[in-house]
């Protein structure tokens, strides 16, 4: 039987229409962008052209755009670089409880350059509560980081209000779109977003590529120094193989979006209902409307995320759990943990996060295997104890 | 290694689990090591004739390594004698198996301790002397930081429309049948009521026990609340797990603490 992935969050196949488009960028129009002779033209021609195609994807201008060799370089120069650069006016940042680990490590080095950060809880669905955000502001604030959406939960944060508390109060947002990006419309100047994270790989272009949105009057100061390309926030000889790769994901993603979206809604759907329904003591992590329609996020009780993880390892399955033992540290997810679960609870969650090479057949395949292999777990689990109805 | 990067021998056990389930009788001996916190709990079970173990069973909540590890250790030890036994390493079952991946060697190679612990407790029970290496019970102070700092900003002493609780996360504290009760009512507005005990089961009547046994609150035994933690309302509370004697934070909106 075939292999079936559902862990799209964390990896995506290339669309061979972009590996297309990618193609003649290797060998026959290798030219340098910063060149000026007729071969370095051809590159800057399309690194220009790919930069207004991305530009257009987030509502955004050409010039505010930044290509980076990841959505996590993005964010350091982002965080990193604006906090440096606007120091004078405030040391203070605010950043959720949910946010991608990339950005609270990145909280913790600012802490350890005598910044001061602030984390705003969330409701038991992971959503930011923008009130409490608002008093979390002082004088000395400087910048807000909010995910648009969390890469584990798929809940959609309240964007265009905190863009707009944002606005009001003068303060830089920064948002990690990553899990947003492609499944929900993004328009940076509708969502007052000043700052932005987005990586290639996530809409099926090629990994090794981000892209830092960085509004007029809202500059940084660069981490990575050299030649001065990228307008010098970030230099470097641009990847222009993998920028053209990235225009094309874009541009097809902004034309079937729209029906991509419903067809993994309806996939999302029909699993969240039907392992509610077929699995007793089973429940729902993130928020029941405002989640990202990729995104099904399951708890069970009594056992535990790895062992279901291997589970359908075995049957061909990829998916992904909240578990802390297939996590780097040993810690369960801090995104559930923040949700209000307990630890053994965190502990025995499941990710499914469908794309655009899913099939009904491979939601239908996940579907069966899931009822027995919790009932084999329970089986197992010494503090599995069902509820009695 | 990655975490997932197990030994087929492993991978074996993990599948097909061996000996899976209790013992019972004047001459089984169990052992229980692990918490839910760090994701692996396993029970094993021993049955002792003489001073030989003729039999052993066991049920684990864990990852893969958890599994197979207290699969193996059963399958070592039958045969074996106490002394014997007492002998078996983590590293003993690990090599077993072919090896752990690094960091699975400690937190879910446990299987061995849940061994040693089911022969202390045989020995123990048959007046033997046991070294007894922790078990000094601190004396707990009861003292609950921050509750009157959040009266009114999410810390309740009575609950008059549950609909205040809204979606909220509710920590109810344990204190006779009406705590229950209260419990048992929020989960009409709420998907998240927590019961805080710090005994480890809960007394009641049949007929309430029934109702909070069919209803969504989460039951929390053996911990106790220390601090109610928030900026400007409750946002955390500092629990204390007594069985563990471990302390960790938990996020909540709301706690009701009805004397």
């Amino acid at each position: 039987m075939k292999d079936i992935y559902l862990d799209y969050q964390s990896a995506k196949p290339v669309d061979p229409r972009v590996v297309e488009a990618m193609h003649p960028y290797f060998t026959e129009k290798y030219g340098n962008p910063s060149a000026l002779h007729h071969v370095g033209d051809v590159a800057t021609d399309a690194l220009e052209e790919s930069r207004k195609s991305i530009a257009r994807f987030i509502n955004a201008d050409e010039d505010e755009i930044i290509f980076t060799s990841g959505a996590t370089e993005a964010i350091n120069t982002a965080l990193i670089g604006y906090a440096v650069r606007n120091r004078s006016k405030g040391n203070h940042i605010i950043i959720s409880e949910v946010e991608h680990i990339s950005i609270h490590n990145i909280a913790k080095q600012l802490e350890r350059m005598d910044f001061e950060v602030t984390k705003v809880p969330v409701d038991q669905y992971g959503r930011v509560s923008v009130s409490k955000l608002e008093r979390r502001i002082k004088d000395e604030t400087i910048l807000i980081s909010i995910g648009y959406a969390s890469n584990e939960i798929g809940t959609i944060q309240p964007i265009r209000e905190i863009g707009k508390l944002a606005e009001e109060k003068g303060i830089a947002f920064h948002s990690d779109a990553v899990a947003a990006e492609g499944l929900v419309p993004i328009d940076v100047k509708r969502d007052g977003i000043h700052l932005m994270a987005l990586s290639s790989n996530d809409i099926y272009g090629p990994k090794g590529l981000g892209v830092l949105y960085m509004r007029k009057k809202y500059r940084v100061n660069p981490l990575i120094i050299g030649g001065g390309q990228e307008r010098g926030i970030r230099s470097g000889s641009e990847d222009v193989a993998s920028i053209v790769g990235m225009k094309a994901a874009a541009e097809i993603m902004e034309k079937e979006m729209p029906a991509e979206v419903k067809r993994f809604a309806g996939y999302r759907d029909k699993m969240i209902k039907q392992i509610l329904e077929e699995v007793p003591d089973s429940y729902l992590n993130g928020h029941p409307t405002e989640r990202l329609a990729s995104n099904t996020h399951v708890r069970f009780d009594g056992i535990e995320g790895e062992s279901i993880l291997l589970s359908f390892k075995d049957k061909g399955i990829a998916i992904s759990t909240g578990s802390a033992c297939t996590s780097k540290t040993l810690e369960p997810s801090h995104t559930l943990i923040a949700t209000g679960l307990l630890h053994e609870e965190a502990h025995g969650s499941l990710q499914i996060t469908t794309g655009r090479f899913n099939t009904d057949d491979d939601i239908d395949r996940a579907l069966e295997a899931i009822p027995e292999i919790v009932t084999r777990l329970r089986k197992l689990s010494p503090i599995y104890k069902p509820r009695t109805v | 290694m990655k975490s997932t990067k197990y030994s087929e021998k492993v991978l074996d056990h993990f599948r097909n689990p061996r000996n899976v389930g209790t013992l019972e009788g004047d001459d089984v001996a169990v052992g229980r090591v692990g918490n839910p916190t760090c994701g692996d709990i396993m029970e094993l079970f021993i049955k002792i004739d003489g001073d030989k173990i003729t039999d052993a069973k066991f049920r684990t909540f864990g990852c893969g390594s958890a599994i197979a590890t207290t699969s193996m250790t059963t399958e070592m030890v039958k045969g074996m004698t106490l002394d014997e036994a007492m002998e078996l390493t983590r590293k003993d079952v690990a090599d077993e198996l072919d090896g752990l991946p690094p960091i699975k060697m400690h937190c879910s190679n446990l299987a061995a301790d849940a061994l040693h612990e089911a022969i202390k407790n045989y020995r123990r029970e048959r007046g033997e002397e046991v070294p007894d290496e922790s078990e000094s019970v601190k004396e707990e102070v009861e003292c609950l930081v921050g509750k009157d700092a959040f009266l009114g900003k999410g810390v309740y002493e009575s609950v008059e429309n549950v609909d205040d609780f809204k979606d909220l996360r509710t920590l109810v504290l344990y204190s006779g049948d009406e705590s229950v009760d209260i419990a048992i009512n929020l989960t009409e507005v709420t998907d998240r009521v927590i019961l805080l005990t710090p005994d480890e089961t809960l007394v009641l009547n049949p007929d309430l026990a029934e109702r909070l046994a069919r209803s969504s609150v989460k039951k929390l035994y053996q911990s106790r609340l220390l601090e109610v933690r928030g900026e400007f309302e409750v946002e955390k509370a500092l629990i204390k797990n007594l069985d563990e004697d471990e302390d960790y934070e938990m996020f909540i909106d709301a706690v009701i603490i009805i004397d």
